[in-house]
């Protein structure tokens, strides 16, 4: 055997068997997409999509545009972090969007301003103590504490009763909602203090996607917690026997994919300075879009972080294209679609590859 | 004795359940800033009166979910129902049911496609969803004039497309413009979606803005997208001075973007007005008493000018 990787062997892991390692296969689809935006803008409309072509406007790329492409993802691509862990471990989470609309509504809640423009906040009202202006870490706290717990419980029901993550994620899914809904009886909670809406200003849900992949990425390469979660991914019995914790560990992988979604509704409701019940539909399903296309395998222990990051970027250059060409929002669905099917497909078309080169 | 004890007590609760109007209301989704409004204003005036008591379904934006609540209204015996309906051109079947049963059946908010045929036993409450997209457009054409603009770049911000009032909002702005009621010529630059929701405007009019295009104002089909350009906008350095932005709904997130001087025209629509009509309607339907098919509740033009007068409307 020459060197592996990562994870506990398999054939898919040994390095020297395969011609190019996953993400470059991603990475070159993002060019290629790219490269298709830049020459259809070219030649229907003599636009650059990546370029500066704008009078007035110094720089050589078209840095608003660059900008949008990674921010119109970043709070997705945040939970997508935490689902890529799930599924690295052959488990599902489809609880992620609405634990976002109910993290983010009640950690709104801790977050009110006590009057807008010298009228009263009404909404405020809430606590009827007046629990307005408070320090910006409780909101946050809130927050992170919400999502966490909403992760143990999906995590323990997986770990310890043994059903299937496809249904406790289903049921945290639905129930979640209905406590979005119930905290305010529906209605919006806007009008967040100037330091929560400082969270998510800005740039500031890129640096802090950029910031959490990357803290990830180390994570699950070079820690004995992501070992392990390519481990029990890859093989959840040899894992057992090789002496690892397995329902300890995919209790702390939920609780962990609950804490990014927490702060997924933090930064997203600070971005929109409103939490709303109906916020995050269908975020789950992005999310795991995002990895899949990244080639996290959904059945599990094979896909890096990097591929997710790479994932993201591809959606956001697909919303970005199909605006920049002016084209409606259907095409860009099948588009959506299709391309998540395509991934898969090239994905076990590849796998199939290597191990036949065996 | 103890059987007959328990029985006099069932039978006697049931006695005063059954003196009490019972209303069955599916409404198409919960999670609807706009329709929260409304449905809250049936459970408020419901739960000013002893004799009224509501029950208040979520169809979830599925046709067939809201036929199945519907029909288990009736199962239930309620003494009339109110649908906020899903899908306003699948209401036929809802009205058959109803009518079947002969229980009384109150449309809100949505018109249903039968509204020529429905029964005496049926009516609709809801706003003249023309009207909306007309009052926008024309405010936003004659401030644009005021600023001393004859022809005007516009985008606009489309709403889930499935929806009627979406697709209705949009004709409205090409029919002022046809009809020549519009102040100053108005050029679209491009028109897409962003279902209704802020996140989503944002994004899309971050992405507009990365073009670099000129533009004077953006009609958006509801609040919430407009303060999505609107947050986009000022992201991106622009004077919300030199563009006119409009919306529908008045919500109170719109009229404090409007008290900010960034929101120039909303257009009101009674959610509260439009629910407690829908309860009246009912009950009087209920008791036997002539409603008219069609009870509107009209849409109102909010500007600047008037914005104090619907702080804490909706």
């Amino acid at each position: 055997m020459t060197d592996t990787t990562h994870g506990i062997g398999g054939l898919t892991f040994d390095a020297s068997k395969r011609d190019w390692p996953p993400e470059a296969g991603v990475a070159i689809a993002l060019v290629l997409i790219t490269a298709t935006f830049e020459i259809l803008g070219r030649l229907i409309y003599g636009e650059s999509f990546l370029f500066n072509t704008r009078e007035g406007v110094d720089g050589l790329f078209n840095t608003q545009r660059l900008q949008v492409i990674i921010l119109q993802v970043s709070i997705i691509g945040i939970i997508s972090l935490g689902v890529t862990q799930v599924i690295l471990t052959g488990g599902i989470d489809l609880s992620s969007g609405s634990v976002v609309a109910m993290t983010a509504m009640i950690a709104m809640s801790f977050a009110q301003v006590g009057d807008i423009n010298g009228i009263p906040n009404s909404r405020a009202v809430f606590f009827d103590s007046g629990w307005v202006n408070l320090p910006v870490m409780l909101p946050v706290l809130v927050a992170l504490a919400v999502g966490l717990c909403a992760g143990l419980v999906n995590g323990a029901f997986v770990a310890y009763t043994g059903i299937p993550p496809f249904i406790a994620t289903l049921g945290m899914m639905v129930a979640a909602r209905g406590a979005a809904q119930w905290w305010t009886a529906g209605q919006p909670v806007s009008f967040p203090t100037e330091s929560y809406a400082a969270i998510g200003g800005g740039m500031m849900p890129v640096a802090i996607f950029v910031g959490l992949a990357i803290l990830f990425h180390l994570i699950l390469k070079y820690t004995v917690y992501g070992k392990h979660t390519y481990a029990i991914g890859s093989n959840e019995a040899a894992a057992r026997m090789s002496g690892i914790n397995v329902k300890r560990h995919k209790l702390m992988v939920y609780a962990m994919a609950g804490l990014l979604t927490g702060i997924a509704a933090l930064v997203l409701s600070s971005k929109n300075l409103t939490a709303q019940s109906g916020m995050g539909l269908m975020y789950e399903l992005d999310a795991i879009a995002m990895a899949v296309i990244g080639g996290i395998s959904l059945q599990g222990g094979r896909g890096s972080v990097l591929g997710t990051v790479l994932g993201a970027l591809i959606f956001g250059v697909i919303i970005s294209g199909f605006t920049f060409l002016k084209l409606d929002a259907y095409y860009q669905e099948m588009v959506k679609g299709g391309i998540i099917v395509g991934a898969v497909v090239l994905d076990q078309w590849r796998q199939g590859r290597a191990a036949r080169k065996m | 004795m103890k059987t007959f004890l328990i029985t006099t007590a069932i039978a006697s609760a049931l006695a005063v359940s059954a003196s009490a109007e019972n209303i069955g209301v599916s409404m198409s989704r919960f999670d609807d800033n706009w329709l929260t409004v409304l449905r809250n204003a049936i459970s408020a005036r419901a739960d000013a009166s002893d004799d009224i008591s509501v029950q208040i379904e979520d169809a979830r934006d599925d046709v067939a979910r809201q036929l199945d609540q519907v029909k288990n209204f009736i199962a239930t015996g309620v003494d009339a129902i109110v649908v906020n309906a899903v899908d306003t051109s699948a209401t036929q079947a809802l009205t058959d049911e109803a009518e079947a049963a002969g229980i009384p059946l109150v449309f809100v908010n949505r018109m249903p496609v039968n509204l020529d045929s429905l029964p005496d036993s049926q009516a609709f409450v809801g706003s003249d969803e023309r009207d909306s997209g007309t009052l926008e457009t024309i405010a936003v054409c004659d401030q644009l004039a005021a600023a001393g603009k004859t022809e005007a770049d516009i985008y606009i911000m489309m709403g889930m497309l499935s929806n009627q009032a979406a697709v209705q909002r949009t004709q409205d702005i090409h029919d002022v413009v046809e009809a020549g009621k519009c102040a100053v010529t108005l050029n679209v630059i491009d028109k897409q979606t962003a279902e209704w929701q802020r996140d989503l405007a944002q994004d899309l009019m971050t992405n507009w803005l990365s073009s670099g295009t000129p533009f004077d104002a953006v009609i958006s089909n509801n609040d919430e997208m407009a303060i999505g350009a609107i947050q986009a906008i000022k992201a991106a350095g622009i004077s919300m001075e030199d563009v006119v932005i409009g919306g529908v709904d008045a919500t109170q997130d719109a009229l404090l973007a409007m008290a900010a001087g960034e929101l120039d025209v909303t257009v009101f629509q009674n959610a509260a007005g439009q629910g407690e009509g829908a309860l009246d309607a009912a009950l009087a339907l209920a008791r036997g008493e002539e409603v008219d098919r069609t009870v509107w509740v009209p849409f109102e033009l909010v500007t600047p000018a008037n914005m104090r007068d619907y702080v804490a409307a909706n």
